[in-house]
């Protein structure tokens, strides 16, 4: 199938540009066309890659909605209106999460009755297909009725990019039974309950379910959802440290890991976010990839592999028809 | 400084500009247009986030530069409207109106 080229925003990320120029060298040999945005001055010639020239880079933690205002020659707004102009067919970015947002949102537009974008972060699951949270930071504060939609969405992603035929989807919250929660949650379960939703709607779940098979999809607002996020990779981070430690602490532990090492590192591969490609922004009108900030070169092949499978299945078209005003 | 206005289109009243907001906002906030009063507030009666109001005035910029050259809101005037009926007298003094 041919596709336009995915626009990857060389000057986004704490490792830009030369990882990402690295990461995007490699996609566009294993995946197919990739075009970078940025000074093409600070991106050498090496890469052998099309360039679109950005003069301006939005810093990590600059303002989000101003700075896209403000910088309309940076990467980030002119990876956007590449996918807007039809001169690439996603976007793929590291850089500051709030300003990829923005452009996204400011220059590709919504898809109607979409009333808020959210950003959908892939879980991993030992073992299993990773679980899309979501919202995981675009929205701190969100409505009953948004949350209903992420549902949508977060369920079409799951069985597009995970292939899973009928989506479990939860909505977190402190105790399985339907009172408990906060007024969001309390007001949320019975829509969800009543809701089309691509998927089945399993009731509320825990923080605990969220890296299981129990559940496809959970749903919550923007600021739960990167409380929690954060605090899962911050756990399995501190777990891999102190497991490190172990093995280094005895002849006979580092003999012991020898042994099982081969049989860890495909699961710490499975359980390191830089194998899942980063998030991904739904509800925009095109496809829009937000890496982590730290990400490698790896990091990036996977984020340009997840985009190109986003628009291969055809994702937007897909939510488009599945969220109901 | 009032923006330069084209000649081909008359000025925009006091209530077109009303409309003109009101139409833009219910479409970025998925809402119907009568729900939205010249007293509402932005946050604490539309729910409008920062991002809702940059979608609105990049709208409104949109719109009115193609009856105003270079029709402009400028960022640093963006705290100061709270409100809808904030927003429209806004528009209208730049309009010249």
């Amino acid at each position: 199938m041919s596709r336009l080229p995915i626009a990857v925003d060389a000057m986004g990320g704490d490792k830009a540009p030369d990882e990402i120029v690295q990461g995007a060298m490699r996609a566009a040999a294993e995946i197919g066309d990739v075009v970078l945005v940025g000074r093409p001055e600070a991106l050498g010639t090496d890469h052998g890659l099309d360039v679109i020239p950005a003069s301006e880079v939005i810093a990590m933690d600059a303002d989000p909605g101003s700075s896209v205002r403000r910088m309309k020659d940076s990467s980030l707004v002119r990876a956007a209106e590449a996918v807007r102009d039809g001169k690439a067919s996603a976007m793929v970015s590291a850089g500051n999460t709030g300003a990829t947002m923005a452009s996204a949102l400011l220059r590709m537009g919504r898809i109607k009755s979409v009333a808020r974008p959210a950003i959908a972060t892939p879980i991993p699951v030992p073992a299993g297909s990773p679980t899309v949270l979501l919202d995981a930071g675009a929205n701190a504060e969100c409505q009953a009725q948004w949350l209903v939609q992420f549902a949508q969405m977060g369920a079409v992603l799951a069985r597009e990019r995970y292939g899973v035929a009928r989506p479990k989807v939860g909505l977190l919250s402190i105790g399985e039974e339907a009172n408990k929660g906060n007024p969001l949650v309390k007001e949320t379960y019975p829509l969800l309950a009543e809701a089309e939703l691509d998927g089945e709607f399993i009731g509320n779940v825990e923080g605990r379910d969220i890296m299981t098979d129990d559940v496809d999809v959970v749903v919550t607002d923007g600021f739960t959802g990167n409380v929690a996020l954060k605090t899962l990779e911050g756990g399995l981070k501190a777990v891999v440290n102190a497991l490190f430690g172990v093995f280094g602490a005895s002849d006979e532990a580092k003999a012991a890991a020898e042994v099982l090492m081969p049989h860890l590192l495909p699961l710490y591969a499975q359980l390191d976010p830089d194998s899942h490609g980063g998030a991904m922004l739904l509800g925009v009108d095109g496809v829009c990839i937000i890496s982590h900030g730290s990400s490698s070169a790896t990091a990036v092949v996977n984020a340009v592999r997840v985009a190109a499978e986003m628009v291969d299945h055809g994702v937007v078209d897909k939510l488009r028809t599945a969220v109901t005003a | 400084m009032p923006a330069e206005t084209h000649v081909e289109q008359g000025p925009l009243d006091r209530n077109s500009v009303f409309e003109l907001i009101r139409d833009r906002l219910a479409d970025i906030l998925e809402i119907e247009p009568s729900v939205i009063k010249e007293g509402d507030s932005f946050v604490d009666d539309l729910d409008a986030d920062s991002l809702a109001l940059i979608e609105l005035v990049e709208a409104l910029e949109e719109e009115l530069g193609e009856r105003s050259v270079g029709f402009h809101i400028d960022d640093e005037d963006l705290a100061d409207l709270k409100t809808v009926r904030d927003a429209v007298d806004y528009v209208v003094a730049r309009l010249g109106g």
